[in-house]
């Protein structure tokens, strides 16, 4: 299923409010009904030029749905660049953000996967901790993977 | 497990995180980053043992964590639960659901 979302991302803010709201029903719909309206009642020169238009359109915003979901893709880093440069809500906004995503930062590891063994040293530097040593001790693990920003 | 920055200063900065006072440009070194992380789970009060990843990303790449994500490895090391990629699919209710079934068998 694909979806837009007026959530924010890291609480902008965006999360629910009316602007998201508004962005989803009132300009797709205002734009279909637009689009039929010229369709029935419009000179067939002005249906074809629109439907080009519509076409050229609805390509543009294909190609930037996998420009977006092929910056998903790449490091961190690189991703956050490429979201630095888009002015404010307008991927979350225009584009299927969410959907793109989930997709994109599924990751390979599945459920009932052997889960890839580590050694890190605690913030503190106390000591290190190994998960295969914590598994051993026949308890399951939690971990929560983030930063603070 | 900490790992690399969601939103550095110097990168993609967010306005809640300066609403918040959390503004850290991207760490450079381990002991930048060892900052950050310290400064992270003493002002949150996280309890569970917290972890650096190392500069090179390596176990964040291997579970493809970044920014957030949750696992549920069982006693066997396996993957019991996998949140889907967070921000949004960071769901503490799911995790708390996959433990209760996990403990139960």
């Amino acid at each position: 299923m694909i979806y837009f979302t007026s959530k924010g991302w890291a609480g902008e803010g965006i999360a629910g409010n009316g602007l998201g709201r508004l962005f989803r029903l009132l300009i797709p719909g205002s734009f279909i009904l637009i689009i039929t309206t010229l369709l029935a009642y419009g000179r067939t020169v002005m249906k074809k030029v629109l439907l080009r238009i519509v076409a050229l359109l609805a390509i543009l915003w294909l190609c930037a749905c996998g420009a977006i979901y092929a910056a998903m893709r790449q490091p961190p880093e690189a991703f956050a660049h490429v979201m630095a440069r888009i002015p404010g809500p307008v991927a979350f906004l225009a584009f299927p953000f969410e959907t793109l995503w989930m997709r994109a930062r599924a990751g390979d590891l599945k459920q009932g996967d052997l889960a890839p063994d580590f050694t890190l040293t605690r913030v503190d530097k106390s000591s290190s901790i190994q998960l295969s040593a914590l598994t051993a001790k026949q308890r399951p693990v939690v971990l929560i993977f983030g930063s603070y920003t | 497990m900490y790992i690399t920055e969601a939103h550095p200063s110097d990168v993609w900065q967010m306005q809640s995180n300066i609403r918040d006072s959390v503004v850290f440009a991207s760490p450079h070194t381990e002991e930048e980053r060892a900052l950050i992380a310290g400064a992270c789970v003493s002002k949150l009060g996280i309890k569970p043992a917290a972890v650096l990843d190392q500069f090179g990303n390596a176990t964040e790449k291997a579970y493809t964590a970044w920014p957030d994500r949750l696992y549920l490895i069982d006693a066997t090391g396996r993957v019991a639960y996998k949140s889907r990629p967070g921000p949004f699919g960071f769901n503490a209710g799911e995790l708390g659901d996959a433990l209760k079934q996990v403990v139960a068998h």
